[in-house]
């Protein structure tokens, strides 16, 4: 299989590119019989990037990490990580990556630091375990079984677990599924002196802020495809109104009047019993707001709240795909 | 290699469900049987109403009260109404009813049985009817023509639980090879293990391998402390030697575990692997000989059953550990192991995937 069979895609975006890609995927495709679980899809992550894959259950993020982990065979398409081909050198390709999957994947009866020894023994270089388990402050609990363990530790075992071979590319599926917002705070700082130690790191997330605070770049994948790939930044600056205001007023103000201003869109109404409830995406927001509270002032309408927010990733992939990736339903091991 | 053998038997170890059928399942078997003894039928209690001042009488009595395991009480003055109702609510097992017959100085007798002990029941009626015919012979002063004396013989076998511990080490194996190994795999898949491993340089042949070689290196340790705990209730099996007996062990542990890879490779989820294990084990145990000889089934039946591993590994088991007899005597049980080991672990090869679709 060589990338002349795959269909030919010109549309290559330039952002998908970098300098010195340590993964190159070239239209790479999966289906299981009629169910096509990955269209071809085409990107480069640079050396020392955090890469993050965004979508709902189903859409295709773990297929395609399977992949480049050398775990699942393609069905076309050609990729290479570490410039090595993802199927015929796939040996090489686990000697220099590490894995992190559910904490349940690690041997229940097991203690912590027999299965990082047990790991370790699976590589040609292997870092000390309870200098691992330091790094977690898991040291303290090295005699410990995986079930004995809380949910955030069992998943920062789970990280550190698979850096056993001090992998050049780590990837993380869901690292804080789960947890709850300090624990998910804590694994990120992790995943940040993941990379801070050089290694290039590609995770799978269904939590946008998560996406927002470590990732350099994100693809969005819906329905098997990338549709679309940037810094976080940039995907949101891509919206043409990219604010987000909500005004709280003691009578309602006339839609139409306020959708007909330069600079607004998808102005709605609420009423709630602490007023009517304002929405609307704006262009720019200082003159958009100076227009609206004339507007109320004009009508003895009195403003009670307002608050003015920046779009975030969530706003962009519902701008996408028509979906929201929070509303997903949040079980594991299906996508 | 080493490393990964020695985190193969910890999982196998600390796993109390596979702990359970390779040790405590068989030491619940051995106990129970011994509870129950099936070597002397105990008891029977024998209420005799007659009349003891008549000769005949007193030496029908007495000949019955030489028979060991007759209970006797006799009664004097009961009728057949009193007797019956004595039996009944007094609990004796049968009742002897002695009247006076014609001619005078002949006896009568009648014997009332229980019908809820079918057993106890005939051999007590043949023990009675025996000790009539002889009292009769003596009291006519008839030459004694045959003499009779009964001796256990066919195999070395003492008791019954002799025979049973050998069938109960072999369920023991089985259970621990299908369905503790089944077990293990389903999990291991459903909780992400192989998955987790795959994503790691090591090859999967070695993996497999160091699960199979833990489970037979703790099958081994199984069959010791079985022997042991046989041992102390009563049945030896070391008469030829332990390898003979290990190593048969061995193989047929080998047919077992590569049906429990088979069964975790063909069968979707974990609950429906361990009922297809159960179901795949539980006929085997009794068709094959663990708890009786098979040699009492119907012929069409014993041809089916003689295709089983089990059977084949009871047999020489049996063969060693009770009979003296030798490994290499065990040609014909040896080559049908061996077969069902070479087929089952091609076929497992085939069937299990570390994949989870």
């Amino acid at each position: 299989m060589t990338s002349s069979e795959t269909p030919a895609d010109d549309s290559i975006d330039p952002m998908a590119m970098s300098d010195d890609p340590v993964i190159r995927v070239d239209g790479l495709t999966k289906h299981y019989g009629d169910l096509v679980a990955l269209r071809p899809v085409r990107f480069e992550v640079g050396r020392g990037e955090v890469f993050g894959l965004l979508g709902p259950n189903g859409a295709g993020k773990t297929t395609l990490v399977e992949m480049l982990e050398g775990l699942i065979e393609p069905s076309g398409g050609a990729a290479a990580v570490l410039d090595l081909d993802i199927r015929h050198q796939r040996d090489e390709l686990k000697q220099r990556i590490g894995v992190q999957l559910q904490a349940s994947s690690y041997h229940r009866y097991l203690t912590l630091l027999e299965i990082l020894e047990l790991f370790g023994s699976f590589y040609r270089r292997s870092v000390d375990p309870m200098e691992l388990l330091e790094r977690v402050r898991l040291d303290d609990r090295a005699g410990s079984r995986i079930g004995q363990l809380s949910g955030g530790m069992a998943q920062r075992f789970s990280i550190v677990a698979a850096l056993v071979n001090e992998p050049e590319i780590v990837f993380f599926d869901e690292p804080t599924a789960g947890l709850d917002p300090d624990a998910r705070r804590d694994l990120w700082d992790l995943v940040l002196d993941v990379r801070a130690r050089g290694a290039t790191v590609v995770l799978t997330t269904h939590y946008m802020e998560e996406a927002e605070s470590l990732c350099d770049r994100v693809a969005f994948l819906n329905a098997g495809e990338i549709v679309a790939l940037d810094t976080p930044r940039a995907l949101v600056r891509t919206l043409d109104s990219p604010y987000r205001v909500e005004l709280v007023t003691s009578e309602a103000l006339d839609e139409h009047v306020i959708a007909a201003f330069d600079g607004t869109r998808d102005v709605s109404t609420e009423q709630r019993a602490d007023g009517y409830v304002l929405r609307l995406n704006a262009e720019h927001s200082p003159d958009v707001l100076r227009r609206v509270e004339a507007l109320a002032a004009e009508r003895g309408v009195q403003v009670l709240d307002l608050t003015v927010r920046a779009a975030t990733l969530e706003d962009v992939f519902l701008s996408l795909t028509g979906q929201t990736l929070s509303a997903a339903p949040d079980c594991e091991g299906v996508a | 290699m080493g490393m990964l053998l020695g985190a193969s038997i910890k999982m196998v170890v600390r796993d109390r469900q596979s702990l359970f059928w390779a040790l405590i399942f068989p030491i619940i078997f051995l106990g129970i049987f011994r509870m129950f003894s099936f070597d002397d039928l105990g008891e029977t209690g024998l209420l005799v109403a007659a009349d003891v001042s008549s000769p005949v009488e007193a030496a029908l009595v007495s000949a019955l009260q030489d028979v060991d395991y007759l209970n006797v009480e006799v009664r004097v003055g009961l009728d057949e109404v009193a007797a019956l109702v004595a039996f009944e609510e007094e609990g004796f097992d049968a009742a002897l009813l002695v009247t006076p017959g014609e001619p005078l100085e002949s006896v009568d007798t009648l014997l009332l049985n229980a019908v809820n002990d079918p057993i106890g029941h005939t051999v007590t009626e043949a023990a009675i009817a025996s000790v009539v015919d002889d009292v009769n012979a003596v009291l006519v002063n008839a030459p004694r023509v045959i003499s009779f004396e009964a001796r256990a013989v066919d195999v070395e076998v003492e008791s019954y639980f002799e025979f049973l511990a050998p069938g109960i080490i072999g369920m023991g194996l089985m259970t621990f090879g299908v369905i503790g190994l089944a077990a293990s795999l389903s999990r291991y898949r459903e909780e992400g293990v192989l998955r987790r491993v795959r994503a790691t340089p090591l090859a999967p042949w070695k993996f497999s391998a160091s699960v199979v070689v833990a489970h037979l290196l703790v099958g081994v340790a199984q069959v010791v402390v079985l022997i042991g705990i046989a041992y102390v209730l009563g049945a030896d099996l070391v008469n030829s030697g332990l390898p003979g007996f290990l190593l048969v062990s061995l193989l047929g542990t080998f047919v077992f575990l590569n049906l429990g890879a088979i069964v975790a490779g063909r069968v979707q989820g974990r609950g429906a692997v361990e009922s297809m294990a159960n179901g795949i084990t539980m006929p085997m145990m009794f068709l094959s000989g663990s708890f009786f000889p098979t040699s009492g089934l119907p012929q069409p039946v014993q041809w089916f059953v003689e295709l089983l591993p089990l059977t084949h590994m009871l047999r020489a088991l049996r063969s060693i550990g009770l009979d003296h007899q030798q490994l290499w005597e065990q040609g014909p049980e040896l080559a049908v192991l061996v077969a069902w080991a070479v087929g089952t672990f091609l076929l497992a090869r085939v069937t299990f995937r570390f994949q989870d679709a």
